[in-house]
């Protein structure tokens, strides 16, 4: 199988990069032609590929022209949607980086284009194929917790800007931690419903930690309401210390009528203290979730396994993302369409 | 510290967790019930170091200070009767259930030149006592966003508690303690945004459960998540908390910091089991140490009738945003919080701060 990934502006490219270079029975290729644009110091386009030792063409062009069977787009959020276009000309399957845009319009946009072209649209929210996430899946569609009262979630990372300057960028990002780190777990809550939709959402929003040093917002709460009666709050801050061991995480408590349970997408690891670095010592043995996320898509999802997020699904996840930038703007909840 | 007359009002589980504190510090304590189980109470105290008043009257002609606890909806009536008769109060938290019968009793203890003493135990929790004072010393830099959880099992000993007009509901009554704490932490709170879910009425029969969340927006442009659960019978008292600002965070989680723990015990029956010990101070003991101290010539309590108004601004806030759907601007002052908090208390939590 070939497999092209396209743009390395995404902190996530060489994630993607590497696993398809390892990963037997593919072919893969990678174009970066945006490298130049580039600020300095930020290492992209062949010199990247070259580091990842995978090859790496100089245009879009040129890796249709080699005929993949699937691409993954990891350029910055509002260049998604030419690059989702591009394939669907090409008719061939995408797997597009979350937030799946940075508007509705864009989101909706590349939604029909992929129909119309009959190629599969992805979102890429590997946090769905976490062990935790399908044991909490089954104890919640198995009756076990009862009907879900509340959910208190947290997505914290640390500012992202580090390694790619554009996270910060309003423009090309979107927006800040709002838009970054609401849309994992609305995706988790939207797979998890599985048909019961967001109604409402009540957002907060503040930039207090960067003030002056970025101007997106860096933590914010998002409250949901869904048309089954939960309500989730959503911690999406970028509140994670920069020299932390840990990039940061991803846990939620949900509280059923007959059970309380919990996940923590990162949790299995050996954590130590490394004396020569004096630094803290964290290994993650757990499930590799971009692994099985990206071999789910290329290869289908096992019999009654998670299925990789679709462009509706990612519409629906941009949708809460946006409407609590809405909310924080306003101040009061607003409705979802 | 002299011996303290002291008047208990109540005999319920509060009245329980507070009498073992008084007798430490060797308060000579009266407790009045309007029925029999202060007497019942006292009776439970075979020395004869708790007495009992048949009235009220007798109550506060005997007491220097009045310790309320009695159901949340009689707090007012019982404290206001106190104050009025120039008794110092320590009041269990929520003080009222509205902000206006919090500023009445306010006016009462200023016009008696007496201390009103929100009893808000969480601030004596020694883990929420050195993580305040850490943060009041920047440990976190300006604290940005910040998260509360409180676990415990729905308190259906007393039926007064799922009433929400006795108790308020689990945002009043429950997550007050937190509602404090952010206050404490980052400020004064001008918006509030809640939902409730559950069983939130009485009778609450055996194995119901309730759950809230709840977004605060400081005026400093801090931003606070509380969650609550009144859960299962079976429920861990757990509670969490994460700070977090420009220069770090601050973070615990009450499950992971048991410093005793039994293993495995076989199936023994309840109450034969190994118990699980206080491995530090009652943070009730603590706090009714430093009311003691305060009533006696001692320096103020880290906690004022003040912050206990603001306590319950936002609950009730809270509380009306959760039955109408909107956010609610609680219309507080956009001052800076309060001082730090007090020096810090050495004790071990436990199953009391619901």
């Amino acid at each position: 199988m070939k497999v092209g990934v396209l743009s390395f502006a995404h902190v996530h490219a060489a994630g993607y990069a590497r696993l398809l270079r390892d990963m037997p029975g593919v072919e893969l290729l990678t174009s970066d032609p945006d490298a130049v644009a580039a600020p300095p110091g930020e290492v992209r386009g062949q010199a990247f590929a070259e580091q990842l030792g995978v090859d790496h063409v100089p245009t879009y062009q040129a890796l249709f022209d080699w005929g993949p069977d699937a691409v993954i787009v990891a350029s910055e959020n509002s260049r998604h949607r030419a690059l989702v276009e591009l394939a669907a000309k090409h008719g061939v399957d995408v797997l597009c980086e979350k937030p799946l845009a940075t508007t509705v319009e864009d989101g909706e946009a590349m939604v029909a284009a992929c129909r119309e072209a009959g190629v599969r649209l992805g979102v890429a929210y590997p946090v769905r194929f976490s062990p935790a996430y399908t044991a909490l899946r089954e104890a919640v569609r198995s009756g076990g917790t009862g009907r879900v009262l509340t959910v208190a979630g947290a997505n914290n990372g640390g500012l992202p800007a580090g390694a790619r300057a554009w996270f910060v960028d309003p423009e090309l990002a979107g927006g800040g931690a709002m838009m970054d780190h609401t849309v994992h777990i609305a995706d988790l809550l939207d797979e998890l419903f599985a048909g019961a939709r967001a109604v409402e959402v009540y957002a907060q929003s503040n930039n207090l930690m960067y003030e002056g040093e970025v101007e997106v917002d860096t933590a914010g709460l998002v409250t949901v309401r869904y048309d089954n009666g939960a309500v989730a709050t959503i911690d999406c801050s970028w509140s994670h210390p920069d020299h932390h061991p840990t990039w940061g995480g991803l846990e939620l408590q949900l509280v059923g009528e007959k059970a309380t349970v919990e996940m923590d997408a990162f949790g299995q690891v050996v954590s130590g203290f490394d004396e020569r670095n004096r630094s803290g010592v964290l290994l993650p043995w757990g499930t590799d979730l971009d692994g099985s996320m990206v071999r789910t898509f290329l290869y289908g999802a096992a019999d009654g396994g998670v299925q990789v997020a679709d462009g509706e699904a990612g519409l629906r996840s941009l949708r809460v993302a946006l409407a609590g930038y809405e909310s924080a703007r306003q101040g009061r909840p607003v409705p979802l369409d | 510290m002299p011996e303290l007359a002291v008047g208990l009002i109540g005999a319920g589980g509060i009245a329980r967790a507070h009498l073992p504190a008084w007798l430490e510090l060797g308060a000579r304590v009266t407790v009045f019930t309007h029925d029999d189980s202060g007497a019942r109470l006292a009776a439970e105290h075979a020395d004869g170091r708790v007495r009992v008043a048949r009235t009220m009257e007798e109550l506060l002609e005997g007491s220097e200070a009045v310790d309320v606890c009695t159901p949340t909806h009689t707090h007012r009536e019982v404290a206001l009767a106190a104050l009025r008769a120039g008794r110092h109060v320590a009041c269990e938290k929520p003080l009222a259930l509205t902000p206006g019968d919090v500023e009445e009793m306010i006016g009462e203890a200023d016009r008696a030149g007496v201390l009103l003493f929100p009893a808000h135990v969480v601030r004596y929790f020694p883990e929420y006592a050195a993580m305040a004072d850490a943060v009041a010393r920047g440990a976190v830099g300006r604290p940005a966003v910040l998260r509360f959880t409180r676990t415990g099992t729905y308190p259906v000993w007393s039926p007064w508690f799922a009433d929400p007009t006795l108790s308020g509901g689990i945002l009043v009554d429950q997550m007050i303690h937190d509602f404090d704490f952010a206050r404490l932490l980052a400020g004064d709170v001008v918006r509030v945004h809640a939902h409730v879910r559950g069983h939130q009425e009485a009778p609450a029969p055996a194995g119901c459960v309730a759950a809230a969340t709840a977004v605060l927006t400081h005026a400093s442009g801090a931003i606070s998540h509380v969650h609550g659960v009144w859960g299962l019978p079976d429920a861990q008292f757990r509670t969490t908390f994460r700070v977090a600002g420009r220069d770090g965070v601050l973070q615990h989680d009450s499950a992971q910091t048991k410093a005793f723990r039994v293993i495995s015990q076989g199936g023994r029956a309840d109450g034969e089991g190994i118990p699980a010990t206080n491995l530090t101070e009652s943070p009730f003991l603590t706090e009714l140490r430093e009311f003691a101290s305060a009533v006696t010539g001692g320096p103020a309590p880290r906690v004022t009738a003040r912050d206990g108004l603001e306590a319950v601004r936002i609950a009730v806030a809270a509380a009306e945003s959760a039955r109408t759907g909107v956010s609610v601007e609680t219309g507080a002052p956009g001052a800076h919080p309060g001082g730090a908090p007090g020096p810090q208390a050495r004790n071990e939590s436990q199953e009391v701060a619901r």
